[in-house]
């Protein structure tokens, strides 16, 4: 092999389809990672779409209860790790390096080889869709429902096998921004002088380092079961469905700080650069993302209050989830006190923020009332329970993802989005997103269960659910203007110069779009909010900075080079967890596939490993440097 | 494919020219929403909230019967209250910031505060005593509920609740105070003002068992043996449903808590199990209905050893499958697990088609007397059933 790899030239080409597919910088890692969540966001949103005319009215045969719950289990698999996830994933990838003053991610091809596990890991889910076997038991897929005698086809595989791959994506990404943000920020960016975003991604990424193991082992605990018969949750061979539960709320709460704490990380960046003041009490806003971080692990139970954990088990988790409420209602208060006092712009990024702390505010209060396990009892799998989520993860997670889509869409393409378009997205999407989703409190309350395909209308539940569809075209419409601003501003929006916000960070000292580079000289930090203390001391010396820092001959610096090998390792990876859908009639070897998808994902690491640094053919001694 | 423009110094002032008149009709929007127009709205909105909360509703957690829900509920209002009040103040600094601190022409740069040590721990300190308060106050409500009052102990119905796809069976194990067992299916009768204790179980997968306006949920998972209680205050019909995604029926997992007064529910338990009168037709049925016992009894209680083979059955794959005891079936006032009155009509629909009236069920799915999603019996044959069946009182 090793004479077969130092052969294989570093691919060379700069542009099309192939520069692409081979790239490891983060900023283009971070587009593609963007435009896919992007489309999976459209996705899951389209088969909301199709749960809400179903819920529209009463006794509704629009589709079958299979569709249905097909419907929610992907609406909801796709929206958390195929959407929310990778939206944030791509932040990380395209802003932090810029906001940390450094050329690109610790390991660049691990980089490329997360966005490819994570592609082939959702196209393997959703090739459930070709083959007519979707999986249909939720996202939390509860045992033993998802055992072989109640889950009969191959639905419940497509989904474990397919989220095991979407895990080593996540684990791989979130390895390489714990090492990029720790090892490679700017000199004089201490810890403490980290924008607030970079805290935020930082504890992020602990918190999925930590968690996907947990759900991992959960995942291949229930492959085996389905696949070779053990009996971890079956109960008819001794196993303890309980047990898949706990495994996925280990894993499921610190998974919700992992979808939110990124849409705070921009809002907190968003809000002082147009409030024109410094975030109050930083050290404070920090600690507190880090104090939920921590306490994120002891509440898993609240999802488990009506199980039969007994009140003493549902008595702790009662108080530590009531308490989690007080280091998100600091962040709250610290928001808003750095908007008091400020000049505040309500540009469309501002708009989506305030969107983000206005809405959150009643997912919070929600959310502290079913902490509350006795009130709790009433509301656990009632739609009062989808109002919640989707106020946190909808008010909350996508208003904050708007929000840093406006806010650094210029520092990507050069070019400003439509304020007038912007303005428009917003409030559709705020004023439909109430219309759908406050009505669903009082459905709960009133006794609708979650997850039901139909009902009556001798249950009161007519109006509330036909107001709810009616929100859904709203928000629809919202998302609408929003991809014609976006289409429409990639090409023709007004040119933003490399500084539209005035705002504080480093990514904003270069140029728009970032040069490969990113950074022609490594910066100097001087302070938290680094580019406003720059800007301010230059204007008070009468000399104001105009311009972005200059560019340079890329060739003069050296850069991570493209690669072959990230998307051959991720393809082994794909056919690895693919090759168990296929059983076939052998003895002793029924599923030979993987095997071929092993090779796959040998060669591909061993091609890695022995690449040249070079893009040109090297041979001999530099190659093994 | 983004083809990212280079950057290029300056930023007009004005934006491009638009065909759609967006600014114009943002404006007017914003002109609306002021004034009269905006405490209409308000009105609306406020009076639309109070319409939702329905306390009539069949399933309404508002409109509570006993002293379970009565204590979740008041915990709820409570807890509604505070939420209420802190929506109020923080939603309305929120707003009052946006407001007051907007923009202006002109503005110098704001005062650069970074923070104010004494506001930040007031506001770390108010919620967090605000939580324990309410904190202390939830476990002691959850103690207080977690089992029947001292008061209640020696005077307590029992009742085994089996959650099976997608039907409950109910079995007493002493319904009278002498020993007599019932088996009966998705209508629970209690008498009024007793304490019942519930042991859930579960042959299949996780189901939960709720009954909003008496007591909050609790979860019915096999290998555990969970119980609930509760105690009806008023005579009356209450609903509940599965509250645990179950599988393709999950909404269809419907039952009833038929509260009866002392006399009306001894009726009924002495009543139960009796040799019905069957008619000329009806005896015919019950020939038929030989078919059908191998999934349901119809002559008295359950013996579980049967009903084991049935779900080991099913679990191997063969027909068969734990269903409904039928016993008291024409006492009952819906079938099918809540979801259809019984009577002839709604009967033959059901025996003809099941998945007319409850798709993915499993009769229609397993049961011999179909082949190929079509009823083997005559029609003759099927109003003989129905006569049976309705003669099981």
């Amino acid at each position: 092999m090793a004479t077969a790899t130092d052969v294989i030239a570093r691919p060379a080409s700069a542009s099309g389809l192939w520069s692409w597919i081979t790239t490891v910088d983060h900023k283009r890692i971070g587009i593609l990672y963007g435009v896919t969540a992007f489309m999976f966001f459209l996705l899951a949103g389209v088969e909301a779409g199709v749960i809400r005319m179903q819920l529209a009215v009463p006794d509704n045969t629009l589709v079958s209860p299979d569709v249905f719950n097909q419907m929610f289990t992907m609406h909801a698999t796709a929206m958390i790790f195929m959407a929310i996830m990778p939206m944030g994933a791509a932040f990380f990838n395209y802003i932090i390096p810029l906001a940390i003053g450094a050329r690109d991610v610790a390991f660049p091809r691990l980089n490329a080889f997360s966005y490819w596990t994570f592609l082939f890991g959702a196209l393997l889910i959703h090739t459930s869709f070709v083959v007519q076997q979707v999986p249909d038991a939720g996202w939390f897929s509860y045992a033993n429902l998802t055992e072989k005698p109640f889950s009969t086809g191959l639905g419940i595989d497509f989904w474990a096998l397919g989220l095991q791959v979407l895990g080593v994506a996540s684990l791989a990404a979130a390895f390489n921004f714990v090492v990029t943000i720790i090892n490679m920020r700017a000199p004089g960016m201490s810890l403490m002088r980290m924008p607030l975003f970079v805290w935020m991604t930082l504890i992020t990424s602990i918190l999925l380092v930590l968690a996907f193991p947990v759900i991992t082992v959960g995942l291949i605990e229930l492959t085996f079961d389905r696949l070779f018969g053990t009996n971890f949750f079956n109960t008819a061979g001794g196993g303890d469905p309980i047990l898949w539960q706990h495994l996925f709320w280990v894993f499921g709460h610190p998974e919700v700080y992992i979808l939110i704490l990124p849409a705070m990380g921009i809002v907190s960046e968003v809000l002082p650069t147009f409030s024109k003041k410094p975030l109050f009490g930083y050290p404070v806003v920090v600690f507190s993302g880090i104090v939920i971080g921590i306490m994120g692990w002891m509440v898993w139970s609240h999802h488990m209050f009506t199980v039969g954990l007994g009140p003493v088990a549902n008595s702790v988790f009662t108080i530590t989830t009531m308490l989690i409420a007080v280091p998100t209602g600091v962040k709250i208060f610290n928001w808003i006190g750095t908007m008091w006092g400020g000049s505040i712009d309500f540009k469309t990024p501002m708009l989506f923020a305030l969107g983000f702390i206005a809405l959150f505010i009643v997912g919070g209060l929600s959310g502290v009332s079913h902490a509350v396990s006795p009130s709790d009892a009433q509301q656990q799998d009632t739609y009062y329970i989808v109002a919640h989520i989707h106020y946190v993860l909808f008010g909350g997670s996508i208003m904050g993802i708007f929000s840093g889509i406006y806010y650094w869409f210029p520092k990507m393409t050069g070019r400003l989005m439509n304020e007038g378009l912007g303005k428009l997205n917003f409030w559709l999407m705020f004023v439909g997103m109430n219309i759908t989703f406050f009505p669903m409190h009082f459905l709960g309350l009133n006794g609708m269960p979650r997850r039901i395909y139909t009902y009556t209308s001798d249950y009161g539940w007519d109006w509330l659910n036909l107001l709810a569809s009616a929100g859904y075209f709203v928000l629809f419409a919202g998302v609408a203007v929003f991809l014609i601003n976006f289409i429409k501003s990639v090409k023709n929006g007004q040119v933003s110069g490399h500084d539209p916000w005035d705002a504080p960070g480093l990514e904003w000292t270069i140029a728009s779009p970032p040069p490969v580079y990113n950074f022609a000289k490594v910066p100097q930090v001087v302070g938290l909010d680094h580019y406003w203390l720059v800007k301010r001391r230059a204007e008070a010396e009468g000399n104001p900075i105009t311009g972005p820092e200059a560019y340079v001959d890329p060739e003069t610096i050296h850069m991570p080079n493209t690669s072959y090998w990230p998307i051959v390792t991720a393809f082994g990876a794909l056919v690895l967890a693919a090759g168990f859908l296929v059983e076939f009639p052998w003895p002793y070897i029924k599923f030979p596939i993987p095997f071929i998808g092993g090779i796959i994902a040998f060669i591909g690491v061993l091609g890695w490993s022995l690449e040249p640094a070079a893009p040109e053919a090297h041979h001999g001694s530099e190659a093994h440097h | 494919m983004l083809i990212l423009p280079p950057d290029r110094a300056g930023f007009p002032a004005q934006g491009p020219s638009r065909r759609f008149p967006l600014n114009s009709i943002l404006k007017s929007t914003k002109q609306w929403f002021q004034g009269k127009n905006l405490l209409a709205l308000g009105i609306l909105v406020a009076s639309l909230l109070l319409v939702a909360c329905d306390a009539n509703a069949k399933q309404s957690t508002f409109g509570t019967a006993g002293p379970v829900a009565e204590k979740q509920l008041l915990l709820f209002n409570v807890l509604l209250w505070v939420m209420v009040v802190v929506f109020i103040l923080v939603e309305g600094a929120l707003l009052y910031a946006a407001i007051r601190f907007r923009r202006r022409p002109g503005q110098p740069l704001p005062k650069q505060t970074h923070g104010n040590t004494v506001l930040e721990i007031t506001w770390t300190v108010i919620p967090t005593i605000l939580i324990l308060g309410l904190g202390v106050w939830s476990v002691i409500t959850l103690f207080e509920i977690d089992k029947p009052p001292a008061s209640a102990a020696d005077n307590i119905l029992d009742v085994t609740v089996t959650g099976h796809q997608w039907w409950w069976e109910f079995e007493y194990p002493d319904a009278d105070g002498n020993g007599t067992v019932i088996t009966t299916a998705n209508e629970l009768r209690v008498p009024v003002g007793r304490a019942v204790e519930v042991l859930l179980q579960s042959d299949d997968v996780i189901h939960s068992f709720w009954i909003p306006k008496l007591a909050g949920k609790v979860d019915v998972v096999p290998t555990r043996n969970n119980r609930l209680w509760f105690l009806a205050d008023e005579v009356g019909t209450f609903y509940g449903q599965c509250a645990e995604f179950c599988g393709i029926a999950h909404a269809q997992m419907k039952f009833q808590v038929e509260v009866l007064s002392q006399e009306e529910y001894d009726a009924w338990v002495a009543g139960y199990g009796q040799e019905p009168q069957l008619s000329a037709e009806a005896q015919q049925g019950k020939a038929l209905f030989a078919t059908c016992s191998s999934c349901h009894t119809s002559t008295g209680v359950d013996d579980p050893v049967v009903v084991d083979a049935r779900q080991t059955a099913f679990l191997n794959g063969e027909p068969r499958v734990p269903a409904p005891n039928l016993t008291d079936f024409a006492t009952r006032q819906t079938f099918a697990a809540g979801l259809a009155e019984v009577n002839r009509e709604n009967l033959r629909i059901w025996l003809n088609n099941p998945d007319d009236i409850k798709p993915g069920n499993r009769m229609g799915e397993l049961a011999a007397i179909y082949s190929d999603g079509e009823i083997v019996f005559s029609q003759q044959d099927v109003s003989a059933l129905i006569e049976y069946l309705l003669s099981l009182k």
